[in-house]
């Protein structure tokens, strides 16, 4: 298979932090790529390269053959985006929200409407379609989100982590909407910390940590190199069992309350 | 094109749904003229007669026109500009015609003409009282007043001496009016009411509104996209950065007109104010004026790491502006040093011109100093502002 986006020693920084360390990655057409990394790894820095929301300070990447810095405009049309934050307006409704970024893609309002209509019953929304979105529940808001970045039908999804904080049910929901996506025939590129979610939907996986990618494998490959059961194993294994960003090892509550 | 006029919409619906947010943009205006309009007083008290002036203003530009050849009218002219030059209040300057100095009223060089008419010699040879007409730039009640009362003092000072003389060598044929007060002063308006508070007040505070309605709506806008994260859903769109920023412009000028529109209205209908001049040059003055801002709004707003800070960046914009600029206090009375830092201000150039299309009927040539100045601001700090805008967003 082809590769789809390829990133040759993408680095960013901000100011005297590396957030994003040189790295080297091929994502190929038509696989769930499993983008994995503790918190501040860099995961995010990443993926905002690459859906062209912020400039590399150093090398270069191509998504779908354009580059991202010369060829944005052309990486925009091809790529879809479902953020962590997630991008609806509180007050407007779905509708409006979806008709609006739906035009920005140039779809004209007669094929918008359709979609509009089709996709919110994809995701079984219908019946809320034209109340506020703020009102609606966490669940309810991420479907919406889902469905705006398909409004244009990309060849590549960016999905960073879209099951946060929803219920076992939205969660199920949205497992089986991006396998059905990538039946599809869409290239998806997914963060998540779930390591079982990355287990059951990568057909590959990355490791970044410290910005800098230590591992690139197959689920199944990943266990038997590592040598763990779960990825679970695997990711702790190789990122290791400290807190991030702390520097001392946890201290049981009954010290910190002094019962002891 | 249309994807500017996109988002402008989605602004606009997208404020047309925030209730409370409603009430508050209408209830604004209402009070700001309210609690202003009150708060200065109708016009300013006049100097009583007492051959001694006290004012906050000095050397302020009159026109001297002369319109008798006669001895007399000659000679109280004479007498006029030295008690006004001794005194240091007034900086007379001689004008051919009363015509020649209203354009220069109106181009702003002048806030008032004193005219001596044809016959005043003759008037007071013939024992009757001598009318001298005096004629203010009423875009600015307050200030108008009270160089009003400076110029009629003058002549009363002038008056009674001449008065003392007549009754020293009294004649039986004069009459008593002649005889108290020789020459009398008349006031003369520029249009054909007179002015008060608010009418200098509304074009002020229509600008103001306009300007500093956009300045803030349009950082808290962009802002509060940036941080609810719908900025990216726009700038990860295939649509040019800049229609962003031109479209959340237009929105915020809709906005900003709307209020300045309610102001007007209540102006129109609880204060009696009218417009004198074109409608016409009032939009596109307004609209000028929030163009020569936008460009700073974006500029704070990129830098600004988020909402709070872009707010306040504005707040210390805005409160000086809303001093320096001469929309609510006339920026004459400010020292030296502040009225310079003033007429930096773009503002004070809506508010001006503002002014004169409102209540002087000024024409496009009358305002086109203002007209110029603002397109300058717009063009470079627009010029500056789309490149940073860009840059922000691709951090």
């Amino acid at each position: 298979m082809e590769p789809v986006i390829e990133t040759q020693e993408l680095t960013k920084r901000f100011g005297g932090l590396t957030a994003v360390d040189h790295i080297n990655l091929s994502v190929l057409k038509g696989e769930v790529f499993g983008f994995l990394g503790p918190n501040g790894a860099g995961k995010t820095t990443a993926i905002r390269m690459l859906t062209t929301l912020s400039e590399p300070s150093e090398g270069t990447a191509t998504v779908g053959g354009y580059d991202i810095v010369t060829q944005a405009e052309q990486v925009r049309r091809i790529i879809g985006l479902v953020a962590e934050k997630l991008i609806v307006y509180p007050r407007l409704s779905a509708v409006e929200n979806l008709m609006f970024f739906g035009e920005l893609y140039g779809l004209s309002r007669r094929q918008l409407k359709d979609r509009v209509e089709n996709l919110l019953r994809m995701v079984q929304l219908e019946q809320f379609r034209d109340m506020p979105v703020g009102g609606y529940s966490s669940g309810m808001r991420q479907r919406v989100n889902i469905v705006r970045g398909l409004l244009h039908d990309p060849e590549i999804l960016f999905m960073d982590e879209p099951t946060a904080l929803l219920d076992p049910q939205s969660i199920r929901f949205v497992r089986d909407l991006i396998k059905d996506l990538n039946h599809d025939g869409k290239t998806i590129v997914l963060t998540t910390h779930i390591m079982e979610e990355a287990d059951e939907l990568s057909h590959r996986i990355g490791i970044i940590d410290h910005g800098k990618i230590i591992a690139v494998d197959t689920p199944a490959g990943l266990k038997s190199k590592i040598g763990c059961e779960t990825l679970e194993e695997v990711f702790l294994e190789l990122t290791g069992r400290a807190l991030r960003d702390s520097a001392s090892n946890r201290v049981p509550m009954r010290i910190v309350m002094g019962r002891i | 094109m249309y994807i500017t006029f996109r988002i402008a919409h989605k602004d606009l619906l997208d404020f047309s749904k925030a209730k409370m947010l409603l009430v508050t943009f209408t209830v604004m205006p209402i009070m700001l003229m309210s609690l202003f309009g009150f708060m200065f007083p109708q016009a300013g008290t006049s100097n009583p007669f007492s051959g001694k002036v006290s004012s906050p203003y000095k050397n302020v530009p009159m026109a001297l026109v002369v319109e008798d050849s006669g001895s007399f009218a000659l000679l109280v002219a004479d007498q006029f500009k030295e008690i006004a030059s001794s005194t240091g209040l007034l900086e007379v300057q001689d004008f051919a015609s009363f015509g020649a100095a209203k354009e220069r009223i109106v181009a702003g060089g002048l806030r008032g003409v004193v005219v001596i008419p044809g016959g005043f010699t003759e008037a007071f040879n013939s024992r009757r009282q001598a009318a001298v007409l005096i004629t203010m730039d009423d875009t600015n009640p307050t200030m108008a007043s009270i160089i009003y009362g400076e110029a009629s003092s003058i002549f009363m000072m002038i008056s009674s001496r001449l008065g003392a003389s007549l009754i020293s060598k009294m004649e039986s044929s004069a009459d008593l009016s002649f005889l108290s007060e020789p020459i009398s002063v008349e006031r003369r308006n520029l249009v054909s009411s007179t002015t008060n508070t608010f009418q200098f007040l509304a074009p002020g505070f229509m600008a103001l509104t306009v300007v500093t309605g956009t300045l803030s709506g349009l950082a808290a806008a962009i802002a509060r996209e940036k941080e609810q994260g719908t900025m990216d859903g726009m700038i990860v769109a295939p649509i040019p950065r800049y229609a962003i920023v031109i479209g959340k412009t237009l929105a915020q000028t809709a906005r900003g007109m709307i209020q300045a529109g309610v102001i007007l209205g209540i102006s129109i209908l609880f204060f009696g104010v009218k417009i004198y001049g074109s409608p016409f040059l009032m939009v596109l003055t307004m609209l000028l004026g929030v163009t020569s801002f936008a460009g700073i709004g974006i500029i704070a707003t990129s830098i600004a790491p988020e909402q709070e800070t872009a707010m306040m960046m504005m707040m210390l914009l805005q409160f000086p502006m809303m001093f320096l600029s001469g929309v609510v206090l006339p920026i004459e009375q400010l020292p030296n040093w502040l009225q310079s830092i003033g007429k930096m201000l773009p503002l004070y150039y809506a508010a001006d011109a503002l002014r004169k299309v409102i209540v002087l009927s000024a024409s496009f040539t009358d305002i086109l100093l203002d007209v110029i100045v603002l397109i300058v601001y717009a063009a470079v700090t627009l010029g500056v502002a789309i490149p940073v805008f860009q840059k922000a967003m691709s951090r």
